[in-house]
Protein backbone atom coordinates (compact mmCIF):
# COMPACT_ATOMS: atom_id res chain seq x y z
CA UNK A 1 0.00 0.00 0.00
CA UNK A 2 1.06 3.34 -0.28
CA UNK A 3 3.25 5.73 2.14
CA UNK A 4 5.81 2.73 2.55
CA UNK A 5 8.74 3.54 -0.16
CA UNK A 6 10.95 6.26 1.85
CA UNK A 7 12.40 9.00 -0.99
CA UNK A 8 15.85 9.85 -1.29
CA UNK A 9 17.05 12.32 1.55
CA UNK A 10 15.19 11.14 4.13
CA UNK A 11 17.68 9.34 5.32
CA UNK A 12 21.11 10.72 5.69
CA UNK A 13 24.02 8.79 3.49
CA UNK A 14 25.69 7.24 6.03
CA UNK A 15 22.71 5.55 7.82
CA UNK A 16 21.55 4.74 4.40
CA UNK A 17 24.71 3.30 3.80
CA UNK A 18 24.05 0.82 6.67
CA UNK A 19 20.48 -0.23 5.32
CA UNK A 20 22.16 -0.86 2.08
CA UNK A 21 24.94 -3.37 3.88
CA UNK A 22 22.26 -5.23 5.53
CA UNK A 23 19.56 -5.52 2.48
CA UNK A 24 23.09 -6.68 1.10
CA UNK A 25 23.52 -9.52 3.20
CA UNK A 26 19.56 -10.64 2.88
CA UNK A 27 19.77 -10.60 -0.89
CA UNK A 28 23.15 -12.56 -1.10
CA UNK A 29 21.30 -15.05 1.55
CA UNK A 30 18.18 -15.05 -1.20
CA UNK A 31 20.74 -15.62 -4.03
CA UNK A 32 21.91 -18.52 -2.37
CA UNK A 33 18.37 -19.65 -1.73
CA UNK A 34 17.35 -19.46 -5.21
CA UNK A 35 20.03 -21.69 -5.94
CA UNK A 36 19.44 -24.13 -3.43
CA UNK A 37 16.36 -24.38 -2.84
CA UNK A 38 14.54 -23.53 -6.93
CA UNK A 39 18.25 -24.88 -8.33
CA UNK A 40 19.71 -22.33 -10.07
CA UNK A 41 18.37 -22.72 -13.59
CA UNK A 42 14.89 -22.16 -11.84
CA UNK A 43 15.97 -18.76 -10.99
CA UNK A 44 13.80 -16.94 -14.55
CA UNK A 45 11.00 -18.14 -12.73
CA UNK A 46 11.10 -16.44 -10.00
CA UNK A 47 12.58 -13.30 -12.74
CA UNK A 48 9.27 -13.92 -14.26
CA UNK A 49 7.07 -14.21 -11.44
CA UNK A 50 8.88 -10.73 -9.68
CA UNK A 51 7.10 -9.20 -13.10
CA UNK A 52 3.98 -10.53 -12.40
CA UNK A 53 3.94 -9.34 -8.67
CA UNK A 54 5.15 -5.84 -10.52
CA UNK A 55 1.97 -6.00 -12.27
CA UNK A 56 0.02 -7.08 -9.12
CA UNK A 57 1.16 -3.97 -6.83
CA UNK A 58 -0.01 -1.56 -9.75
CA UNK A 59 -3.40 -2.64 -9.45
CA UNK A 60 -4.96 0.25 -7.86
CA UNK A 61 -7.22 -1.10 -4.78
CA UNK A 62 -10.00 1.34 -3.66
CA UNK A 63 -9.53 2.49 0.08
CA UNK A 64 -12.94 3.26 1.63
CA UNK A 65 -12.16 6.46 2.51
CA UNK A 66 -11.85 7.50 -1.17
CA UNK A 67 -8.19 6.87 -2.45
CA UNK A 68 -6.32 4.40 -3.61
CA UNK A 69 -3.48 2.14 -2.52
CA UNK A 70 -1.88 -1.33 -3.84
CA UNK A 71 -0.47 -4.27 -2.69
CA UNK A 72 2.67 -5.06 -1.47
CA UNK A 73 2.80 -8.61 -1.72
CA UNK A 74 5.27 -9.39 0.59
CA UNK A 75 3.41 -12.25 2.50
CA UNK A 76 1.53 -13.57 -0.44
CA UNK A 77 4.95 -14.54 -2.32
CA UNK A 78 6.14 -15.76 0.41
CA UNK A 79 3.41 -17.90 1.18
CA UNK A 80 3.23 -19.25 -2.20
CA UNK A 81 6.73 -19.86 -2.49
CA UNK A 82 7.20 -21.63 0.74
CA UNK A 83 9.94 -19.14 1.92
CA UNK A 84 10.63 -15.78 3.46
CA UNK A 85 13.72 -15.58 1.13
CA UNK A 86 11.56 -15.53 -1.76
CA UNK A 87 9.92 -12.05 -0.77
CA UNK A 88 13.77 -10.86 -0.44
CA UNK A 89 14.39 -12.23 -3.86
CA UNK A 90 11.12 -10.58 -5.63
CA UNK A 91 10.67 -7.45 -3.96
CA UNK A 92 14.38 -6.46 -4.60
CA UNK A 93 13.72 -6.57 -7.93
CA UNK A 94 10.47 -4.98 -7.69
CA UNK A 95 11.77 -2.11 -5.58
CA UNK A 96 14.85 -1.78 -8.05
CA UNK A 97 12.28 -1.34 -10.95
CA UNK A 98 10.30 1.10 -9.22
CA UNK A 99 13.13 2.99 -7.87
CA UNK A 100 15.05 3.43 -10.88
CA UNK A 101 12.38 3.75 -13.36
CA UNK A 102 9.48 5.61 -11.79
CA UNK A 103 11.75 7.37 -8.49
CA UNK A 104 9.08 5.58 -6.53
CA UNK A 105 11.60 5.09 -3.42
CA UNK A 106 14.59 6.44 -3.49
CA UNK A 107 17.99 4.80 -4.59
CA UNK A 108 20.47 5.94 -1.75
CA UNK A 109 17.78 4.61 0.90
CA UNK A 110 17.02 1.23 -1.50
CA UNK A 111 18.79 -0.54 1.01
CA UNK A 112 16.08 0.69 3.71
CA UNK A 113 13.13 0.02 1.47
CA UNK A 114 13.97 -3.86 0.63
CA UNK A 115 14.92 -4.21 4.54
CA UNK A 116 11.44 -3.01 5.45
CA UNK A 117 9.12 -4.38 2.11
CA UNK A 118 11.51 -7.49 1.43
CA UNK A 119 13.19 -8.69 4.44
CA UNK A 120 10.58 -7.44 7.38
CA UNK A 121 7.45 -8.25 5.08
CA UNK A 122 8.68 -11.32 3.84
CA UNK A 123 9.92 -12.83 7.40
CA UNK A 124 7.16 -11.53 9.34
CA UNK A 125 4.74 -12.60 6.43
CA UNK A 126 6.04 -15.98 6.13
CA UNK A 127 7.08 -16.82 9.59
CA UNK A 128 3.33 -15.66 11.20
CA UNK A 129 1.65 -17.63 8.71
CA UNK A 130 3.43 -20.23 9.51
CA UNK A 131 2.99 -20.55 13.17
CA UNK A 132 -0.56 -19.10 12.74
CA UNK A 133 -1.71 -22.32 10.29
CA UNK A 134 0.10 -24.79 12.36
CA UNK A 135 -1.92 -23.66 15.27
CA UNK A 136 -5.60 -22.91 13.94
CA UNK A 137 -5.01 -25.36 10.94
CA UNK A 138 -6.60 -23.11 8.52
CA UNK A 139 -4.59 -21.47 5.93
CA UNK A 140 -6.70 -18.67 5.06
CA UNK A 141 -7.25 -17.16 8.41
CA UNK A 142 -3.82 -17.38 8.94
CA UNK A 143 -2.57 -15.67 5.64
CA UNK A 144 -5.17 -13.43 6.05
CA UNK A 145 -3.47 -11.97 9.65
CA UNK A 146 -0.20 -12.78 8.57
CA UNK A 147 -0.55 -10.30 5.32
CA UNK A 148 -1.86 -7.58 7.70
CA UNK A 149 1.03 -7.99 10.14
CA UNK A 150 3.42 -7.74 7.46
CA UNK A 151 2.25 -4.95 5.99
CA UNK A 152 2.21 -3.17 9.96
CA UNK A 153 5.59 -4.16 10.80
CA UNK A 154 7.07 -3.02 7.56
CA UNK A 155 4.91 0.29 7.97
CA UNK A 156 6.76 0.74 11.80
CA UNK A 157 9.90 -0.25 10.86
CA UNK A 158 9.71 2.48 8.46
CA UNK A 159 8.72 4.67 11.25
CA UNK A 160 11.76 3.88 13.35
CA UNK A 161 14.15 4.45 10.33
CA UNK A 162 12.48 7.80 9.88
CA UNK A 163 12.76 9.14 13.25
CA UNK A 164 16.54 7.30 13.88
CA UNK A 165 17.30 9.42 10.63
CA UNK A 166 15.95 12.86 12.60
CA UNK A 167 13.10 13.08 9.31
CA UNK A 168 10.07 12.50 11.46
CA UNK A 169 8.96 12.19 14.95
CA UNK A 170 8.97 8.64 16.71
CA UNK A 171 5.76 9.39 18.63
CA UNK A 172 3.92 10.81 15.08
CA UNK A 173 5.98 8.28 12.61
CA UNK A 174 4.39 5.30 14.91
CA UNK A 175 0.95 6.61 15.14
CA UNK A 176 0.42 7.72 11.75
CA UNK A 177 1.85 5.39 9.72
CA UNK A 178 1.09 2.59 12.11
CA UNK A 179 -2.94 3.98 12.12
CA UNK A 180 -2.94 4.03 8.03
CA UNK A 181 -1.18 0.52 7.64
CA UNK A 182 -2.86 -1.18 10.49
CA UNK A 183 -6.26 -0.34 8.56
CA UNK A 184 -4.88 -0.51 4.98
CA UNK A 185 -3.41 -4.21 5.88
CA UNK A 186 -7.28 -5.52 6.50
CA UNK A 187 -7.57 -5.03 2.53
CA UNK A 188 -4.08 -6.41 2.13
CA UNK A 189 -4.93 -9.53 4.09
CA UNK A 190 -8.13 -9.64 2.62
CA UNK A 191 -6.48 -9.94 -0.87
CA UNK A 192 -3.56 -12.03 0.18
CA UNK A 193 -6.40 -14.23 1.78
CA UNK A 194 -8.84 -14.42 -1.38
CA UNK A 195 -5.56 -15.05 -3.89
CA UNK A 196 -3.79 -17.82 -1.99
CA UNK A 197 -7.68 -19.31 -2.39
CA UNK A 198 -7.72 -19.09 -5.97
CA UNK A 199 -4.53 -20.18 -6.45
CA UNK A 200 -4.94 -23.31 -4.24
CA UNK A 201 -8.56 -24.63 -6.01
CA UNK A 202 -6.65 -23.41 -9.60
CA UNK A 203 -3.23 -24.27 -9.28
CA UNK A 204 -2.50 -26.24 -5.66
CA UNK A 205 0.76 -28.33 -7.29
CA UNK A 206 2.70 -24.81 -7.70
CA UNK A 207 2.43 -24.26 -3.41
CA UNK A 208 5.25 -26.03 -2.06
CA UNK A 209 5.03 -28.54 1.47
CA UNK A 210 5.94 -25.36 3.53
CA UNK A 211 3.47 -23.29 2.93
CA UNK A 212 1.03 -25.98 4.16
CA UNK A 213 -1.94 -26.12 2.33
CA UNK A 214 -3.47 -28.44 0.28
CA UNK A 215 -6.87 -28.28 -2.25
CA UNK B 1 1.45 2.52 -12.70
CA UNK B 2 1.08 0.23 -15.77
CA UNK B 3 0.42 3.11 -18.06
CA UNK B 4 2.51 4.99 -16.50
CA UNK B 5 5.25 2.45 -17.60
CA UNK B 6 4.37 2.42 -20.84
CA UNK B 7 4.11 6.42 -20.97
CA UNK B 8 7.80 6.53 -19.46
CA UNK B 9 9.23 3.85 -22.11
CA UNK B 10 7.38 6.35 -25.30
CA UNK B 11 9.84 9.17 -24.00
CA UNK B 12 12.85 6.98 -23.70
CA UNK B 13 12.13 6.23 -27.36
CA UNK B 14 12.30 9.75 -28.91
CA UNK B 15 15.38 11.30 -29.93
CA UNK B 16 17.57 13.96 -28.89
CA UNK B 17 21.56 14.60 -27.81
CA UNK B 18 20.27 13.57 -24.58
CA UNK B 19 18.95 10.33 -25.65
CA UNK B 20 21.78 9.68 -27.42
CA UNK B 21 24.45 9.96 -24.65
CA UNK B 22 25.20 5.81 -23.75
CA UNK B 23 22.97 4.48 -20.74
CA UNK B 24 26.41 4.39 -18.62
CA UNK B 25 27.03 7.83 -18.75
CA UNK B 26 23.58 8.86 -17.59
CA UNK B 27 23.47 6.60 -14.76
CA UNK B 28 26.69 7.29 -13.39
CA UNK B 29 25.92 11.40 -13.67
CA UNK B 30 22.50 10.85 -12.02
CA UNK B 31 23.60 8.23 -9.18
CA UNK B 32 26.52 10.47 -7.97
CA UNK B 33 24.00 14.12 -8.51
CA UNK B 34 21.77 11.86 -5.67
CA UNK B 35 24.59 10.93 -3.83
CA UNK B 36 26.01 14.08 -3.50
CA UNK B 37 22.55 15.91 -2.46
CA UNK B 38 21.73 13.39 0.13
CA UNK B 39 25.31 14.11 1.00
CA UNK B 40 24.87 17.47 1.95
CA UNK B 41 23.99 17.98 5.59
CA UNK B 42 20.47 19.33 6.55
CA UNK B 43 21.62 22.77 6.45
CA UNK B 44 20.42 25.74 4.11
CA UNK B 45 23.55 25.00 2.24
CA UNK B 46 21.50 22.72 0.38
CA UNK B 47 19.79 25.70 -1.57
CA UNK B 48 22.79 26.63 -2.89
CA UNK B 49 23.53 23.41 -4.38
CA UNK B 50 19.97 22.24 -5.20
CA UNK B 51 19.78 25.63 -7.17
CA UNK B 52 22.65 24.98 -9.35
CA UNK B 53 21.91 21.20 -9.44
CA UNK B 54 18.14 21.53 -10.87
CA UNK B 55 19.68 24.11 -13.25
CA UNK B 56 22.27 21.35 -14.75
CA UNK B 57 19.15 19.30 -14.54
CA UNK B 58 16.85 22.27 -16.77
CA UNK B 59 19.41 22.59 -19.37
CA UNK B 60 19.54 18.15 -19.85
CA UNK B 61 16.01 18.30 -19.50
CA UNK B 62 15.99 21.47 -22.52
CA UNK B 63 18.48 19.67 -24.41
CA UNK B 64 16.50 16.03 -24.10
CA UNK B 65 13.58 17.80 -25.93
CA UNK B 66 10.77 16.65 -23.85
CA UNK B 67 7.78 18.43 -22.71
CA UNK B 68 7.91 20.15 -19.51
CA UNK B 69 4.50 18.89 -18.92
CA UNK B 70 6.18 15.49 -19.15
CA UNK B 71 8.32 16.13 -16.22
CA UNK B 72 5.49 18.05 -14.01
CA UNK B 73 3.66 14.79 -14.62
CA UNK B 74 6.28 12.34 -13.77
CA UNK B 75 6.44 14.23 -10.55
CA UNK B 76 3.06 14.32 -10.12
CA UNK B 77 3.10 10.33 -9.92
CA UNK B 78 5.93 9.76 -6.97
CA UNK B 79 5.15 12.58 -4.90
CA UNK B 80 2.37 12.10 -2.74
CA UNK B 81 4.56 10.02 0.32
CA UNK B 82 7.12 12.78 0.56
CA UNK B 83 5.24 15.46 0.03
CA UNK B 84 3.19 14.68 3.17
CA UNK B 85 6.83 13.75 4.96
CA UNK B 86 7.87 17.11 4.20
CA UNK B 87 4.55 18.82 4.80
CA UNK B 88 4.27 17.48 8.47
CA UNK B 89 7.44 18.79 9.23
CA UNK B 90 6.43 22.00 9.68
CA UNK B 91 4.35 21.40 12.63
CA UNK B 92 7.12 19.24 14.55
CA UNK B 93 10.52 19.73 15.98
CA UNK B 94 13.18 17.86 14.80
CA UNK B 95 17.18 17.24 16.52
CA UNK B 96 18.46 19.28 13.59
CA UNK B 97 17.61 22.50 15.63
CA UNK B 98 18.14 23.30 19.13
CA UNK B 99 15.91 26.56 19.15
CA UNK B 100 12.51 26.54 17.95
CA UNK B 101 10.76 30.11 17.31
CA UNK B 102 6.33 29.66 16.35
CA UNK B 103 5.57 32.06 13.56
CA UNK B 104 2.04 30.32 13.98
CA UNK B 105 0.08 29.25 16.86
CA UNK B 106 -3.07 26.82 15.52
CA UNK B 107 -5.66 25.19 17.59
CA UNK B 108 -4.78 22.30 19.52
CA UNK B 109 -1.99 23.02 20.60
CA UNK B 110 0.08 22.84 17.40
CA UNK B 111 2.28 24.99 15.88
CA UNK B 112 4.40 26.40 12.74
CA UNK B 113 8.03 26.75 13.96
CA UNK B 114 10.46 28.88 11.59
CA UNK B 115 13.26 26.24 11.95
CA UNK B 116 10.73 23.54 10.57
CA UNK B 117 9.67 25.24 7.69
CA UNK B 118 12.99 26.02 6.93
CA UNK B 119 13.79 22.03 7.65
CA UNK B 120 10.92 21.16 5.32
CA UNK B 121 12.34 23.52 2.91
CA UNK B 122 15.74 21.66 2.57
CA UNK B 123 13.69 18.09 2.64
CA UNK B 124 11.58 19.35 -0.44
CA UNK B 125 14.83 20.54 -2.40
CA UNK B 126 16.47 17.73 -1.71
CA UNK B 127 13.49 15.64 -2.76
CA UNK B 128 12.63 17.74 -5.91
CA UNK B 129 16.34 16.98 -6.81
CA UNK B 130 16.64 13.10 -6.40
CA UNK B 131 13.38 12.85 -8.28
CA UNK B 132 14.19 14.95 -11.55
CA UNK B 133 17.60 13.15 -11.86
CA UNK B 134 16.09 9.95 -11.44
CA UNK B 135 12.74 11.00 -14.00
CA UNK B 136 15.88 11.97 -16.10
CA UNK B 137 17.73 9.16 -16.25
CA UNK B 138 14.53 7.55 -16.87
CA UNK B 139 12.76 9.19 -19.71
CA UNK B 140 15.91 9.71 -21.97
CA UNK B 141 17.16 5.87 -21.58
CA UNK B 142 15.36 2.88 -22.59
CA UNK B 143 15.26 -0.03 -19.78
CA UNK B 144 17.08 -2.39 -21.73
CA UNK B 145 19.62 0.50 -22.58
CA UNK B 146 19.59 0.79 -18.63
CA UNK B 147 20.04 -2.46 -18.25
CA UNK B 148 23.27 -3.19 -20.22
CA UNK B 149 24.58 0.57 -19.01
CA UNK B 150 24.82 -1.23 -15.66
CA UNK B 151 25.95 -4.89 -16.98
CA UNK B 152 28.79 -2.75 -18.47
CA UNK B 153 29.02 -0.57 -15.27
CA UNK B 154 29.82 -3.86 -13.13
CA UNK B 155 26.47 -5.22 -12.30
CA UNK B 156 26.89 -8.42 -11.14
CA UNK B 157 25.89 -10.95 -14.41
CA UNK B 158 23.04 -13.42 -11.87
CA UNK B 159 21.34 -9.99 -11.60
CA UNK B 160 21.69 -8.33 -15.10
CA UNK B 161 20.18 -11.84 -16.16
CA UNK B 162 17.31 -11.95 -13.92
CA UNK B 163 17.02 -8.42 -14.00
CA UNK B 164 16.67 -8.32 -17.70
CA UNK B 165 14.33 -11.19 -17.44
CA UNK B 166 11.81 -9.31 -15.23
CA UNK B 167 11.95 -6.23 -17.28
CA UNK B 168 11.35 -7.96 -20.49
CA UNK B 169 7.94 -9.69 -18.80
CA UNK B 170 7.03 -6.22 -17.35
CA UNK B 171 5.69 -5.26 -20.50
CA UNK B 172 4.12 -8.79 -21.35
CA UNK B 173 2.71 -8.49 -17.84
CA UNK B 174 1.81 -4.60 -18.50
CA UNK B 175 -0.12 -5.60 -21.54
CA UNK B 176 -1.73 -8.70 -19.50
CA UNK B 177 -3.15 -6.05 -16.88
CA UNK B 178 -4.67 -3.46 -19.27
CA UNK B 179 -6.61 -6.17 -20.98
CA UNK B 180 -7.92 -7.42 -17.70
CA UNK B 181 -8.81 -3.76 -17.28
CA UNK B 182 -10.87 -3.58 -20.25
CA UNK B 183 -12.60 -6.87 -19.69
CA UNK B 184 -13.62 -5.44 -16.05
CA UNK B 185 -14.58 -2.30 -17.99
CA UNK B 186 -16.78 -3.96 -20.56
CA UNK B 187 -18.64 -5.93 -17.72
CA UNK B 188 -19.52 -2.58 -16.41
CA UNK B 189 -16.94 -3.37 -13.18
CA UNK B 190 -14.87 -0.74 -11.98
CA UNK B 191 -12.95 -1.04 -8.56
CA UNK B 192 -14.05 2.75 -7.60
CA UNK B 193 -18.04 2.04 -8.39
CA UNK B 194 -20.03 3.16 -4.92
CA UNK B 195 -23.03 1.70 -6.16
CA UNK B 196 -21.30 -1.60 -5.91
CA UNK B 197 -20.75 -3.52 -2.24
CA UNK B 198 -17.33 -2.54 -1.07
CA UNK B 199 -16.33 -6.44 -0.48
CA UNK B 200 -17.75 -7.77 -3.86
CA UNK B 201 -15.25 -5.16 -5.30
CA UNK B 202 -12.47 -6.35 -3.53
CA UNK B 203 -13.32 -10.14 -4.15
CA UNK B 204 -13.15 -9.02 -7.53
CA UNK B 205 -9.73 -7.52 -7.22
CA UNK B 206 -8.58 -10.29 -5.53
CA UNK B 207 -9.57 -13.07 -7.80
CA UNK B 208 -7.89 -10.74 -10.36
CA UNK B 209 -4.54 -10.38 -8.84
CA UNK B 210 -4.74 -14.22 -7.85
CA UNK B 211 -5.12 -14.60 -11.53
CA UNK B 212 -2.52 -12.12 -12.52
CA UNK B 213 -0.53 -14.46 -9.77
CA UNK B 214 -1.03 -18.02 -11.38
CA UNK B 215 -0.29 -16.25 -14.74
CA UNK B 216 3.24 -14.57 -14.07
CA UNK B 217 4.21 -18.25 -12.68
CA UNK B 218 2.69 -20.01 -15.40
CA UNK B 219 4.48 -17.76 -17.69
CA UNK B 220 7.56 -18.24 -15.75
CA UNK B 221 7.05 -21.66 -16.31
CA UNK B 222 6.65 -21.95 -19.90
CA UNK B 223 9.75 -19.63 -20.46
CA UNK B 224 11.95 -21.80 -18.17
CA UNK B 225 11.54 -24.61 -20.32
CA UNK B 226 11.79 -22.49 -23.69
CA UNK B 227 15.31 -21.13 -21.92
CA UNK B 228 16.12 -25.23 -21.24
CA UNK B 229 15.50 -26.35 -24.91
CA UNK B 230 17.80 -23.58 -25.95
CA UNK B 231 21.09 -24.43 -24.07
CA UNK B 232 19.77 -22.34 -20.72
CA UNK B 233 21.89 -23.68 -17.58
CA UNK B 234 24.25 -23.03 -14.33
CA UNK B 235 26.69 -21.46 -16.61
CA UNK B 236 24.00 -18.81 -18.42
CA UNK B 237 24.65 -15.02 -17.93
CA UNK B 238 23.08 -12.36 -20.32
CA UNK B 239 25.40 -11.32 -23.12
CA UNK B 240 26.61 -7.70 -23.02
CA UNK B 241 28.61 -6.90 -25.78
CA UNK B 242 31.41 -4.52 -25.35
CA UNK B 243 31.34 -1.14 -25.82
CA UNK B 244 33.86 1.50 -25.21
CA UNK B 245 32.26 5.17 -24.41
CA UNK B 246 32.12 7.56 -27.17
CA UNK B 247 33.84 11.12 -27.31
CA UNK B 248 30.54 12.70 -27.11
CA UNK B 249 29.68 10.80 -23.71
CA UNK B 250 33.07 11.10 -21.98
CA UNK B 251 32.63 14.78 -23.42
CA UNK B 252 29.19 14.66 -21.36
CA UNK B 253 30.54 13.50 -18.43
CA UNK B 254 33.16 15.94 -18.29
CA UNK B 255 31.29 19.02 -18.88
CA UNK B 256 28.66 17.49 -15.83
CA UNK B 257 30.19 15.75 -13.02
CA UNK B 258 32.88 18.56 -12.13
CA UNK B 259 29.37 20.80 -11.49
CA UNK B 260 28.05 17.80 -9.11
CA UNK B 261 31.57 17.05 -7.31
CA UNK B 262 32.34 20.63 -6.96
CA UNK B 263 29.23 22.61 -5.92
CA UNK B 264 28.82 20.78 -2.78
CA UNK B 265 32.04 21.07 -1.76
CA UNK B 266 32.47 24.95 -2.52
CA UNK B 267 29.35 25.58 -0.87
CA UNK B 268 30.08 23.36 2.52
CA UNK B 269 33.07 25.21 2.15
CA UNK B 270 31.99 28.52 1.69
CA UNK B 271 29.50 27.82 4.71
CA UNK B 272 32.57 26.99 7.11
CA UNK B 273 33.64 30.17 6.11
CA UNK B 274 36.91 28.60 4.72
CA UNK B 275 36.53 29.59 1.26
Amino acid sequence: MIGLHIPDSFIPLLQAAVYWVIALVFIALSLRWARAEMREEKVPLVAVLAAGIFAIQAVNVPIPWGTSGHMVGAALAAIVLGSPFAAVFVLTLVLIVQGVLFGDGGITVMGANIINMGVIGGFVGFYSYKGLNRAIRNPYPAAFVAAWLSLFVSALACAVEMAIAGTFPLGLGLFSMGLYHAVIGVIEGAITTVALYLIVTARPDILPKESGVTA
Amino acid sequence: MIEELFFIEKQAYRKSPVHDIDARAKIILCFAAIVAMVAVPYSPVVFPVGLVFFLLFAILWALSRLSPLVYGKRVLMVVPFGFFLILVQIFVQNPYYTVYTSIADLPFGIHVYRESVEFASILFVKFLVSISFIILLSSTTRVQDLLEGAGRLGLPAEFSLVLGMMVRYIFVFGYITRKVGESLAARCFSPFDRNLPYRYRLRVLAYTIGTLFIRSYEQGERTYMAMLCRGYGRESHLYIRKKPLARRDLFFLLACMPVVVCTPVIAWLSSQGLL
